[in-house]
């Protein structure tokens, strides 16, 4: 089976990147390639500079690939202990990170005893243990309460602030869009899309303005004509318009000009999830096309 | 391979069930081996018989007979014993999946393994050091108790008996080790280890010893070339039970030597190969 097939990305130095895809997309399978722990049949990577798995590109690469696995019968403090010793990282790291990942006061305590939170937490403070130049984290957030969640996202902008490269996959499309300064997406083993959160959205169809106004057949008329047919588009009965929010004043005037009652007009961008779907061509009854950010 | 060699060190250290194996290992070869052994030789019961008295036979946990005694107690138990230290070492790394945790860290995976096999080695020249330390004083003080008299062989004697000691301990320790790669399944592979030994080389070995075809197939197994090798260091007395071996001591240990690079080498050639996926 060909998990993942002409891929072809770049992270840059001192960026967040989001690798976003459907479950089963081959962003896993990605992330162990780039850590040494699967060799592709066809194709090259450089991981910090070296080839993946080397020793050169393991020493400036952090990673939790997955699923943070630890020994259970140790306690979190000793398996970062012996992470460290396999790394030959400085001893003097352990209590930093442990702090940095806020889990000093259960460091004690068997890893068989944590929250999946904790769990997800020692992972990251592991990968952080060789000071790594890039971070890989899979699915960090994965399995974590709301309150986990945000714990997560601050401390992945923590690392982010302290310079550090950081390749993130998620199928968590808000994760993405809060903490990522790119996104990668891909779907069936394929890049499908490239681009900052913004970029993606104005690629599948950016901003539009939703007119809800009374009578509405009239008002479609009016603006078919105003904007062309191309431009209006009506969905449950608001009118949808594929134009430049800045011209929103203008439409208002010319409608109720035309005496056509305008209850509401405000610009809607299209949600990240719509995108992701439209790229990863994922039928979803469920998701409205038009994802609401902010009333004008 | 020294960072690895610590790390490896550090888990071994602190894992109780490597603990407890070692309990049970030193509990049956001194309760078993020894302590009880005297009880029932001394007082033999009634219905006893054999061709042997059994004050003659209860010499066998006396300092004179140290190392048949202890050998013959690793030939089995051990073996079993070091099968499952081996296959926990390497198969527990893949249930639990912190081989790939490993991985990501920085040594490289011919340093890794290499880190195991050498920490398993210190730990099999330890349990040898310990349990023969243990049965000589046990020996000791069970000599004293009876009242009796006997010496422990001369020192060349005793290290040749560790030698032979250790070799085995480490070849299915490496077995063991093997299968944890080979089946990435702890059950996997203390089952089939364990099924091996008990059927493979006891069972079989023993019923169709004298088969010809199965014979000639035997004289290549580890356990018969191990007994070849503890013959060597026989018992002081003439016992009835006793078969002689199917191969000489020389080609006992250099199989012995054979099988122990053939598993490591077949370990670490997966290891280092095949791909680390999830679960």
């Amino acid at each position: 089976m060909l998990a993942v097939n002409d891929l072809n990305l770049v992270v840059k130095t001192g960026e967040v990147y989001g690798f976003l895809g459907p479950n089963g997309a081959g962003k896993t399978t990605t992330l162990r390639l780039l850590s040494g722990l699967l060799h592709p049949t066809a194709g090259s990577a450089t991981v910090a500079g070296a080839a993946p798995g080397t020793s050169a590109s393991l020493a400036r690469l952090g990673a939790m690939v997955e699923t943070p696995a630890f020994y259970p019968y140790l306690s979190g403090r000793d398996n970062l202990r012996v992470m460290a010793r396999y790394s030959s990282a400085s001893k003097s790291r352990i209590e930093p990170v442990l702090k940095q990942v806020d889990l000093a006061d259960r460091a004690r305590h068997k890893f068989r005893t944590y929250s999946t939170g904790m769990k997800q937490r020692l992972g990251v403070a592991a990968a952080l243990l060789k000071d790594p130049a890039l971070l890989i984290l899979d699915e960090p957030t994965s399995g974590l309460d709301p309150q986990g969640t945000v714990e997560m996202r601050a401390l992945i902008g923590d690392i982010r602030r302290e310079g550090r490269t950081v390749l993130l996959s998620s199928h968590l499309l808000n994760e993405v869009e809060l903490t990522c300064d790119r996104v990668g997406v891909i779907a069936k083993g394929k890049l499908v899309a490239e681009g900052t959160v913004d970029e993606l959205r104005a690629r599948s169809g950016g901003t539009a303005l939703l007119v809800r106004a009374t009578p509405l057949d009239r008002a479609q008329r009016l603006l078919e004509s105003f904007l062309g047919a191309d431009h209006v588009r009506v969905t449950e009965g608001v009118l949808a318009l594929t134009v430049d929010p800045s011209q929103a004043a203008a439409i208002n005037r010319r409608m109720v000009a035309d005496g056509i009652d305008v209850s509401e007009l405000r610009v809607s961008e299209q949600s990240l999830e719509a995108v992701f779907l439209q790229l990863t061509e994922t039928p979803n009854p469920d998701a409205s096309p038009q994802g609401e950010r902010k009333a004008l | 391979m020294i960072a690895s060699l610590r790390a490896e060190a550090l888990k071994s250290r602190k894992r109780w069930a490597n603990w407890i194996l070692f309990g049970i290992l030193l509990l049956t070869l001194l309760v078993f081996g020894y302590v009880l052994t005297y009880v029932i030789l001394k007082n033999p019961p009634r219905n006893f018989e054999s061709p042997v008295p059994a004050s003659v036979l209860k010499r066998q946990v006396f300092p004179e007979n140290l190392l048949p005694n202890v050998l013959s107690s690793i030939s089995t138990i051990g073996a079993a014993i070091m099968i499952i230290l081996g296959s926990l070492s390497t198969a527990s790394e893949y249930g639990w999946l912190t081989v790939q945790t490993i991985l990501i860290q920085k040594p490289g995976r011919v340093a890794v393994l290499c880190g195991k096999l050498l920490n398993l080695a210190i730990i099999t020249l330890l349990v040898g050091i310990v349990a023969l330390a243990s049965a000589a004083l046990t020996s000791y003080l069970l000599v004293s108790i009876d009242g009796g008299s006997s010496s422990f062989p001369p020192a060349t004697t005793l290290f040749k008996g560790f030698g032979a000691l250790w070799l085995q301990l480490a070849v299915w320790t490496a077995f063991g080790m093997f299968l944890g790669i080979a089946f990435r399944s702890t059950a996997a592979a203390i089952g089939g280890g364990l099924t091996y030994l008990f059927v493979g080389e006891a069972l079989i070995a023993r019923l169709f010893r004298d088969t010809p075809g199965v014979k000639e197939i035997l004289k290549f197994l580890p356990g018969v070339n191990g007994s070849a090798v503890n013959a060597t260091f026989g018992l002081t007395f003439r016992s009835p039970n006793t078969n002689a071996p199917l191969v000489d001591a020389t080609r006992g240990s250099i199989t012995l030597l054979v099988y122990l690079l053939l598993f490591t080498l077949l370990a670490l050639l997966i290891f280092q190969r095949r791909d680390v996926g999830g679960s």
